[in-house]
């Protein structure tokens, strides 16, 4: 993990994380530091946090660690990376074309792409949308199966 | 592969399955065929939702406000006095009526706004009006203000009979045009009609003159009798070669557009009928105004000296005093300097501005300003930080969920419950205990 982003292993923190960043949009990564696609997540996040510092705070949840494993129940975090987004506390949906609104899941292909997702969360926060849809075309997303709930 | 649940309210899109709880999406257009609208004068394919957008409605509320104050300024005016219109004057008398987008002419009226007045009296018109409020939303209520009613054409057609009669009756024509003479305190009939001659005097005569009275070469329009005098006095001012200074802001209001477009030259009075319609082609009302000749000049040359004085008072280019723009340009400075001085204070004001401008719409924003308070009061020490406690969770939208954010929690929460209490069970120690057979139980017994 890069130890310049903030990287959270308990409950305590996710929550002040969560509560504390007002009037920005929350960015919280779930993964596990030997996968390699968390990795190359991480780098692009590394690489674009300080551009979009103005309105996103990034954050990485370590998911093996068990004071967290509330949260991974909580949000379905069934495969890794999972992103999920959070503005004034409230939790962000993007349609991305897949069948999981309520979170990113996997890597970005490109920084660009990160900044281009945190900003339509962004601007559709800010005019008070809940759910906005993805502004990057569907070959950039990352495709994935969905399990089903009790599977 | 994920079960899709259309649903019936949401608009359609191509590429992407739905969730039963979607609160809002951001884009939801629409996909129709795509119209032209007159107001904002662009193609759109919004279909209805176009006329509710704010820039249509501003559009629109100009739109309205610049046919109204044609009807206005100008059918309103010869609704209330008719006045026979000479074929001259025709071609500038026409309206174009854009309920009904058909270009009323008055080539064959005997009256200013002859036909323009009938059109809007009539059902079609009323038709045309409806039609276009409906299907570009200005509401309905203001459907008397575009049309002329029945009763007032009816009183308009007296009127215009009336006048015809005196006319019949063999009056001097000077009589008929006798509201028009106002402007000069005096009847002034032989201007009118020598109209085409004055033209070429003050052509001849414009190079001669220094301080003289040079006459207009087209009409001026009538409001009022002092904003006539106004106007006459104003006119031969502006044709002055040389003292054309500040007349911008003597300008009477009826007139703001007239005289905005002047050259303070020579070259004025030979641009002649071209520059008394500076703003276009539309200038729906007729010049019937009055050519001021140089025999005039003594009836008005007084008010004009006023004037002149007023001028020289105030001193002119010739005097070499600073044009009047120029001290308003200086107080401007002088408030920009100001403002620099005060703009330490504005920069950090600016930061608590932009906070408060924040849109209140956006999402959290309550739970934001009473987080920011409280964040403000811990920092001074004033507010204990309560803990949230271990068990807050976010509200959070979760997949296989249907219903609203919080029930998702309480569904976890009770989720939770339910495995605990599952754990627990198992993990209650079985006790385990040796095989004891029948035998030697009964055995044990009977021992």
């Amino acid at each position: 993990m890069n130890y310049l982003l903030t990287t959270l292993t308990k409950k305590q923190e996710v929550d002040s994380m969560i509560r504390d960043t007002i009037d920005k949009v929350l960015v919280l990564c779930f993964g596990r530091a030997s996968d390699s696609i968390f990795l190359q997540l991480d780098e692009i996040l590394y690489k674009s946090v300080r551009e979009v510092s103005k309105f996103a705070t990034v954050a990485l949840v370590d998911i093996d660690s068990d004071d967290v494993q509330v949260y991974i129940k909580y949000f379905d975090i069934t495969l890794i990376p999972s992103t999920v987004f959070f503005f004034n506390a409230h939790h962000m949906k993007m349609d991305c074309g897949s069948a999981d609104h309520t979170k990113w899941v996997g890597t970005f292909l490109r920084k660009q792409d990160f900044v281009d997702v945190v900003e339509a969360i962004y601007r559709g926060a800010m005019k008070g949308k809940l759910i906005v849809t993805c502004p990057l075309p569907p070959d950039r997303i990352p495709k994935f199966q969905l399990l089903y709930k009790d599977v | 592969m994920p079960i899709q649940n259309p649903n019936p309210n949401k608009k359609k899109k191509k590429h992407s399955n739905q969730d039963d709880d979607e609160d809002d999406t951001v884009q939801g257009k629409q996909q129709t065929q795509f119209e032209f609208c007159k107001v904002c004068r662009l193609n759109h394919n919004q279909g209805r939702r176009h006329i509710y957008f704010p820039n249509h409605k501003k559009a629109l509320s100009s739109f309205l406000y610049r046919f109204q104050s044609k009807f206005k300024n100008d059918v309103a005016f010869y609704l209330k006095k008719p006045m026979p219109l000479r074929p001259e004057h025709a071609a500038l008398n026409r309206l174009w009526c854009v309920f009904c987008d058909f270009d009323i002419l008055e080539y064959d009226s005997s009256f200013a706004c002859g036909n323009a007045i009938a059109h809007l009296a009539s059902a079609e018109h009323l038709k045309g009006l409806k039609s276009f409020l409906w299907k570009y939303g200005g509401g309905m209520d203001r459907m008397d203000s575009f049309r002329i009613s029945e009763s007032d054409f009816t009183k308009w057609e007296k009127k215009c009979k009336l006048l015809k009669s005196e006319a019949a009756g063999g009056g001097s024509h000077g009589s008929l045009i006798g509201p028009l003479n106002d402007i000069h305190n005096e009847s002034k009939s032989e201007y009118v009609n020598s109209f085409d001659k004055n033209k070429l005097d003050c052509l001849t005569s414009d190079v001669k003159c220094s301080n003289s009275v040079v006459p207009l070469q087209d009409h001026t329009i009538e409001r009022s009798q002092i904003s006539h005098s106004k106007i006459c006095t104003v006119g031969p001012q502006i044709l002055h070669a040389g003292t054309g200074v500040g007349l911008g802001a003597r300008t009477p209001n009826g007139l703001p557009g007239f005289f905005g477009n002047q050259h303070y030259t020579h070259s004025v009075p030979k641009e002649g009928p071209a520059y008394s319609c500076p703003n276009d082609g539309k200038q729906v009302y007729p010049y019937e105004g009055i050519a001021i000749g140089d025999g005039h000049s003594q009836g008005t040359s007084s008010e004009e000296s006023r004037l002149q004085t007023q001028e020289n008072g105030g001193g002119n280019v010739h005097s070499g005093a600073p044009p009047p723009w120029f001290s308003a340009a200086e107080k401007i400075q002088l408030d920009n300097k100001l403002n620099q001085g005060l703009g330490d204070l504005v920069s950090s004001l600016g930061e608590q501005m932009k906070t408060s401008k924040l849109n209140p719409k956006r999402v959290g924003a309550a739970w934001a300003e009473r987080r920011k308070i409280e964040l403000e009061l811990e920092k001074r020490g004033e507010l204990v930080r309560h803990d949230f406690g271990a068990d807050w969770l976010p509200n959070f939208g979760r997949v296989w969920q249907s219903g609203s954010r919080k029930d998702s929690r309480k569904e976890f929460l009770g989720e939770n419950k339910t495995w605990r209490k599952v754990d627990s069970q198992i993990e209650k120690p079985s006790q385990l205990q040796p095989y004891i057979s029948k035998r030697m139980r009964t055995e044990n017994t009977a021992e």
